[in-house]
């Protein structure tokens, strides 16, 4: 019995090799010791050999028990493993803003699996390089089901695809490279692989659930909108409408009677109010098309200094009791921006600005490069932006108290800025502090590749 | 007195022809209108127009393919006039016979000064003896000498930017598009390289210019091309 705790043990502690070796050993000292004759391994009684045969048995069975014991233990300490890290992904994609769900769940799934996948859309499956990964990717898209090293189903890939997919729609794979042909992902890391992509399969179908109740608010917004519109377009586009009708037919009663300097003012207050009315139907128009989404923008990699040299002549008039500043470092890269469009926001900035300070005080619009993009300032020295009203200077229709005598506002500028640059890719932004108002604007550097450097030309 | 340049207006809107038709008359040019696409190809022909304003908005044709059968059917200056935000309509246009463009809503001073322009370049063939000096405000060229002056001053050009100002001052007072330039510049091949172009123009801009964030001289027609101010 004492033999057997020794092969019991040896199998408990180790595999199924060490414990028969074990059995085997103490088999001979049982029969080197206790069965006559003593002292050798000689066997008289027939017996006995069922014996040995019995404990060798014995010492088998009990050796596949304990075994069977552990692999559990070890696969309950690893599904608490993967429990934990599971709960820990679903924590933080909870939290995590639509953007930020791919990365996160890859950070998480990398750790578990020690093998950093990438994730890669249904579409762009067929740009994978090697093409049993190809296969095995297309595969996986298709059925639903990992595919690739280590599964059963295109096995002789060199990497083991997962698919990230909802009942309802496939929304990609994720590919892990096996960095050695061999290496590849265990069973257990490829199960947890698996449940983290539904975990992110889950949280990317809930965001889009989210983005489509934010645009039925959104529309519900818009409408509402579109009656503060109403009321005040018909405002704002009567008021430059009466004083041109009222000019034009003192000119024509008084055509011989009036002065020639009154004549002179009625005819300028003409050109004035129409321009007024010019810009403000294409601020409607350009606001429209921002609304629609309809705002194409053409990127092409050019120097600021046009945009803003095009907005500053087109607002000479505007500008001649605003002295404007202009501080563009000579080594500030090209940006890939739609000329006409972000010519258009820096009109808007420049003229929000002359309609918000007092004559005389200046403007500066400044850029700096940027960590990928470039930075963009306008400021002036007004009465600065209300602590609070950061955010709402961009809504629609939000008009700040005007100085006296300065022509009203569409409530629209600021608004249009904000969509011309979204639809770069940007953001702008204006920041409380005293001494004036700065609106900032960032341009990434993202659109078409980035040329070369432009050659002198040949002859 | 030489009676006034023909202009031939071809605009379907009644108001647009009427100040064009008061713009025109009061400043000694005389007059052909037509309304319609049609028409006007049928009076560019017969009536032999100096100079044609084509509204690239008319109902029943595409302004473009209009300005391409007008540039086969005569010599005769065409500006078109077209809407803002329709930069692309105007490139077209430009890129197929139109010499010049408007922007609706334009002024008076704005027209004729197009008007002028065209004019003057009617007056110098195309195979006449090449110029030998240029002078537009502060600019003075002396091609025969390859120097440029900025009031006064001679000024180091790279042979880029001397090609580049050539080729400006060849169409001097009139838009030049952004794939003309380089084609002129640069060659066929880099027809669409629009920021070799840019950045050359701004060199250009910061050495020719009293400040190169306001330029005068070399003037950005956006979206469409460049403009060197008309001697």
């Amino acid at each position: 019995m004492l033999l057997l705790l020794g092969v019991v043990s040896a199998a408990s502690w180790t595999r199924l090799g060490p414990a028969l070796l074990a059995s085997v050993v103490s088999i001979a000292c049982f029969d080197f010791l206790f069965v006559p004759p003593y002292y050798t391994f000689a066997v008289r009684n027939t017996d006995y050999i069922l014996t040995f045969g019995v404990m060798l048995a014995v010492a088998v069975a009990m050796s596949r028990l304990t075994g069977r014991v552990r692999e559990e233990a070890a696969d309950a300490s690893e599904r608490e493993c993967r429990t934990t890290a599971a709960f820990a992904l679903s924590r933080e994609l909870a939290d995590a803003p639509p953007e930020r769900l791919v990365p996160i769940a890859l950070a998480h799934i990398g750790a578990a699996v020690e093998i950093q996948p990438a994730m890669l859309p249904p579409d762009a499956v067929g740009g994978l390089d090697a093409i049993a990964v190809r296969i095995a990717a297309a595969w996986a898209v298709e059925h639903g089901l990992s595919a690739g090293a280590g599964t059963r189903h295109c096995a002789e890939a060199d990497a083991l695809v997962v698919p990230v997919r909802t009942a309802a729609s496939r929304l990609g794979v994720l590919v892990f490279d096996a960095p050695a042909p061999r290496a590849t992902p265990s069973r257990s890391a490829r199960l947890t692989a698996e449940a983290m992509a539904d975990q992110l399969a889950v949280a990317l179908e809930r965001a889009g659930l989210a983005g489509e109740h934010d645009r039925a608010r959104a529309e519900v917004e818009a409408e509402r909108l579109r009656t503060a519109l109403l009321s005040s377009l018909s405002h704002d586009l009567r008021t430059p409408l009466a004083g041109i009708e009222g000019a034009a037919s003192s000119l024509l009663q008084g055509a011989d009677s009036l002065p020639a300097p009154v004549r002179r003012d009625l005819a300028d207050a003409i050109v004035e109010e129409s321009r007024r009315m010019t810009r403000l139907v294409s601020n409607l128009l350009d606001m429209v098309r921002v609304e629609a989404g309809a705002l194409a923008v053409r990127k092409e990699w050019q120097p600021l200094e046009e945009a803003l040299g095009v907005a500053l002549l087109r607002l000479e008039d505007g500008l001649a009791n605003h002295p404007v500043t202009v501080r563009l470092p000579e080594e500030l890269p090209l940006v890939p921006i739609d000329g006409l469009l972000i010519e258009q926001v820096f009109i808007n900035l420049l003229e929000n600005a002359v309609r918000h300070t007092p004559a005389g005080t200046p403007v500066v619009v400044g850029a700096e490069a940027a960590p990928g993009g470039v930075i963009v300032a306008v400021s002036d020295r007004g009465p600065g932006i209300p602590a609070g009203s950061e955010q709402d200077v961009f809504r629609k229709f939000y008009r700040a108290a005007t100085r006296e005598g300065a022509t009203g506002s569409s409530g629209l500028g600021l608004t249009i800025c904000r969509g011309i640059i979204q639809a770069h890719g940007g953001r702008i932004w204006t920041e409380h502090e005293t001494g004036g108002a700065t609106f900032r604007f960032f341009l990434p550097f993202d659109g078409p590749p980035l040329p070369s450097p432009p050659p002198e030309a040949a002859g | 007195m030489v009676p006034g340049a023909l202009v031939l207006v071809i605009e379907d809107e009644p108001q647009m022809r009427r100040f064009l038709r008061a713009m025109l008359r009061g400043n000694g040019y005389q007059l052909a209108e037509a309304e319609t696409a049609r028409e006007g190809l049928a009076q560019a022909a017969g009536r032999n127009p100096e100079v044609i304003l084509l509204d690239l908005g008319l109902p029943d044709a595409d302004g473009v393919d209009v300005a391409r059968k007008l540039r086969r059917l005569t010599r005769a200056a065409i500006i078109v006039i077209s809407a803002r935000g329709k930069e692309q309509d105007k490139v077209a246009a430009l890129d197929n016979g139109a010499d010049d463009y408007l922007t609706k809503p334009f002024g008076a001073p704005e027209l004729l000064a197009r008007i002028r322009v065209a004019l003057r370049r009617a007056a110098t063939p195309d195979d006449g003896p090449p110029i030998e000096v240029f002078t537009s405000g502060e600019l003075r060229v002396d091609f025969v000498r390859r120097e440029v002056l900025r009031g006064g001053e001679a000024v180091h050009l790279t042979p880029t930017e001397y090609k580049l100002l050539t080729a400006l001052i060849r169409n001097s007072g009139r838009v030049v598009t952004h794939r003309r330039l380089l084609h002129e510049v640069w060659g066929v091949n880099s027809e669409h390289q629009t920021h070799y172009l840019r950045v050359y123009m701004a060199q250009l801009r910061h050495k020719l210019e009293a400040d190169p964030t306001r330029p005068r001289l070399l003037t950005t027609e956006a979206g469409v091309g460049y403009r060197l101010l008309a001697p």
